[in-house]
């Protein structure tokens, strides 16, 4: 048996040869296992303890953060808000595909204005409303479609057939965003899929032409419309998948490059 | 040393070679199988981690993409090669300080085949595409009755041999593996049953896996190395634990703590709110047990500093002991809820916090534990030095460069995540350097560790010490025959 404070030569411990002559060939390596058999009763130290105490403290400062314990039906810090994200644009929502964000404004648009008389799903009625699923005067040129909503419609539509009073003007508390919304919402809603966005440039000029109209504030009619608004509404296109920041429907510069945004 | 000493030192000694001898099989096999999955579990790695930088790599093969190579690595880790090399140390230091002989060498064997048979079924079902989904137990929902099954006959001797005392107290190493020994099935056994079979609210069924990820670390494996680092320091140095009390603190912390870390990897999942952070205030307490434990076991070895790199034992658990003490600073560090967690939540700082507890510490201990007991229970000398300390560099330089990149890599690319105008593949490109240095590494460690296996395999030749061990020119000893009344 070795000493207890003496290390076993390598060779003895590991390859077994020289421990072995000593108690017999059967139990050679065995022979130099140290056999301790009782534990030192040194304290646990002052420095230690401190090190502890320092865990525990951090321990202590992670556990402050959570809340009530064992309350099995809280899912979120009380009182929680997200936090904007750190950096450039700050404040901002995470920017989202355009198509998307139009539609979400159009969609609201629509419940709050367009669904009363068109329907939910933009089926009209047949009688007093007309359909706007299939129609070609909201998936055709977009300045004609745009006219309708700003000032109302009278007499027959495109499907040459009258629908009661007419429709009376939208334009009161749109925005050019809502204008834009509504009208990507139709255009690619309820069977409808032009596949393109009305930009907020172009609700801009829409409302622009509305108000420079020789009969302005009155409701627009089929002739008026065929004469002097069947043409796209001017602006530059934007790609339906281009990242927007979906409240101010502006086009968010990333540091992407440019392989990363896929392109239809 | 006078003569009764001596005499009983001898009786002792008798009595650990037969004890050795009769763990022969279970624990050679064991091990052997252990390093063949080892092995095998590299070889996944290394394609997996391949994969995250190079796409294209083996493309052409369902059975190889990454979402199923990578879970086949971890699992056949975890399964194949941690567990089996528990188990070893588990019969081996349980035997030996029972001063008993191996309960059922045949039984324990056959156990061990139908374990093998699960693993090597299950890692087939996941690159099979049958995998759950649910990380460490991607094995198909069929498996793990038949791991739990056979690991009870596995363990069961061991279990009945914590009852013997032939010292009249139990053992630092046996509080530790005792532990592991209840604590396994108990783990395995809620987590598999919670998830398989009674199936609640799928967020939270992600918690309880985290749970069982950070239990099956803490609770089992850390456990079964800690235990063996205490018997292996003591024996090789011959010197006592220097602090009783610092060991109690260290064991009785670890079991009240580590059953309340994991679900810090769900923060921000909609749990109940305080689940991640009790999590994370667990994680950080962990660094007490962990920091006890290297204290009493670096303190043993320190003497023996100057002989340190002749002897591999002490080598291989002055590693694993350091990389204890790392993933104690770590799980400190990194499970910050409102400031770290967010960069390492879904970044390779878990992988590397996960490879730092498997391979960084449980691994390197039961390599050590290997080159100490395998010499002994097969009874012949390892055949190559050389061989030892190119494992011992490949492994440590290996496990240096994943944990540092995927630690800290894990850093960069968590704050890259965060920049939301980034987007994805710009944090993939960021990162690539970093896949690239973790690939070369599981190379580095895939090739010590084939070597490592054929070692072991060699070691199943027959026992060589009498032929090679006794002085040139003497007669050959005979060999005592040893009967019950060695064994008391």
């Amino acid at each position: 048996m070795s000493s207890p404070n003496k290390m076993p030569f390598f060779k003895d411990a590991y390859h077994m040869s020289g421990a072995q002559r000593r108690v017999g060939a059967a139990a050679p390596a065995s022979a130099v296992d140290g056999r301790v058999d009782s534990n030192g009763t040194a304290p646990v130290s002052l420095g230690v303890l401190t090190v502890f105490g320092v865990v525990v403290l951090i321990a202590g400062g992670i556990l402050g953060g959570a809340g009530r314990f064992f309350d099995y039906r809280t899912m979120f810090r009380a009182g929680y808000e997200r936090i904007p994200a750190p950096g450039e644009g700050d404040a901002q929502p995470p920017p989202k595909a355009a198509l998307a964000s139009y539609m979400a404004r159009g969609a609201k648009i629509y419940a709050a204005k367009c669904i009363v008389c068109h329907g939910p799903e933009a089926k009209g009625d047949g009688i007093n409303f007309p359909a706007l699923a299939g129609s070609t005067w909201a998936t055709g040129e977009t300045q004609r479609f745009a006219m309708i909503i700003l000032n109302g419609l009278q007499g027959p539509i495109s499907n040459g057939k009258s629908y009661g009073a007419g429709m009376p003007s939208q334009a009161a508390g749109l925005t050019p965003e809502d204008v834009a919304g509504v009208m990507t919402y139709v255009r690619n809603n309820f069977g409808n899929n032009t596949g393109d966005i009305v930009t907020v440039a172009m609700a801009k000029a829409a409302l622009e032409i509305s108000a420079a109209r020789a009969k302005a504030g009155q409701q627009v009619t089929a002739a008026e419309l065929t004469a002097d608004h069947r043409k796209a509404l001017p602006g530059p296109p934007l790609d339906p998948t281009a990242l927007v920041n979906p409240i101010t429907l502006t086009p968010v510069r990333t540091s992407a490059p440019a392989s990363a945004a896929p392109k239809p | 040393m006078s003569s009764t000493q001596s005499s009983s030192t001898d009786q002792d000694a008798l009595l650990q070679a037969a004890i050795d001898r009769s763990l022969r099989y279970p624990v050679m096999f064991f091990l052997t199988s252990g390093a063949a999955w080892l092995a095998l579990a590299l070889l996944l790695g290394v394609i997996a981690s391949a994969k995250v930088h190079n796409p294209e790599f083996l493309g052409n093969w369902a059975c190889l993409t990454y979402g199923r190579v990578f879970p086949a690595h971890i699992n056949a880790l975890v399964y194949g090669w941690g567990m089996q090399a528990a188990f070893a140390v588990i019969l081996w230091l349980m035997a030996r300080h029972s001063g008993r002989k191996c309960p059922d060498a045949v039984m324990i064997l056959t156990a061990g085949h139908v374990w093998n048979l699960g693993v090597a079924l299950g890692s087939a079902g996941i690159l099979a595409g049958n995998g759950t989904g649910m990380p460490w137990m991607e094995f198909p929902s069929y498996i793990w009755p038949v791991l739990l099954g056979s690991y009870c006959v596995i363990v069961m001797g061991s279990f009945n041999q914590f009852r013997i005392h032939p010292q009249g107290r139990v053992a630092i190493p046996q509080w530790y593996i005792f532990a592991a020994l209840i604590w396994f099935p108990w783990i395995f056994s809620t987590a598999n049953l919670l998830l398989h079979c009674l199936p609640g609210h799928p967020v939270m069924a992600a918690g309880i896996n985290a749970w069982y990820k950070s239990a099956l670390v803490f609770l089992v494996f850390t456990p079964v190395a800690l235990g063996a680092a205490y018997d292996l320091a003591a024996q090789v140095t011959g010197r006592p634990v220097s602090s009783d009390a610092l060991a109690k603190l260290g064991f009785w912390s670890l079991a009240v703590i580590a059953p309340w870390a994991g679900m810090q990897k769900l923060a921000g999942a909609p749990v109940p709110y305080f689940l991640p952070y009790v999590g994370a205030a667990a994680a950080a307490l962990l660094f007490i047990p962990i920091c006890a434990a290297a204290i009493n076991t670096v303190r043993m070895m320190w003497p023996c500093r100057k002989t340190f790199i002749a002897h591999p034992t002490l080598q291989f658990i002055t590693a694993g002991i350091t990389s204890l003490m790392v993933i104690a600073v770590t799980s400190v560090v990194l499970y910050l809820p409102d400031s770290t967690l967010p960069l390492t939540q879904f970044s390779w700082s878990g992988y590397g916090f996960d490879i730092l507890a498997l391979y960084g510490f449980f691994s390197l201990v039961m390599f050590g534990a290997t080159y100490f007991i395998v010499p002994r229970v097969a009874g012949r000398a390892w055949l190559s030095n050389k061989l030892v300390q190119v494992h011992f560099l490949f492994s440590v330089y290996g496990m240096i460069t994943i944990c540092w990149v995927a630690l800290f890599g894990g850093f960069q690319q968590g704050m890259s995540q965060e920049n939301w105008q980034l987007p994805w593949i710009g944090v993939s490109a960021v990162t690539n350097p970093y896949a690239v240095a973790i690939t070369f590494a599981w190379c580095l460690m895939l090739f010590s560790n084939v070597f490592f296996c054929l070692h072991l395999i060699l070691m199943w030749r027959s026992p060589d010490r009498l032929r090679a061990h006794h002085a040139p020119g003497e007669p050959a000893p005979a060999i005592p025959d040893h009967t019950a009344e060695h064994i008391y």
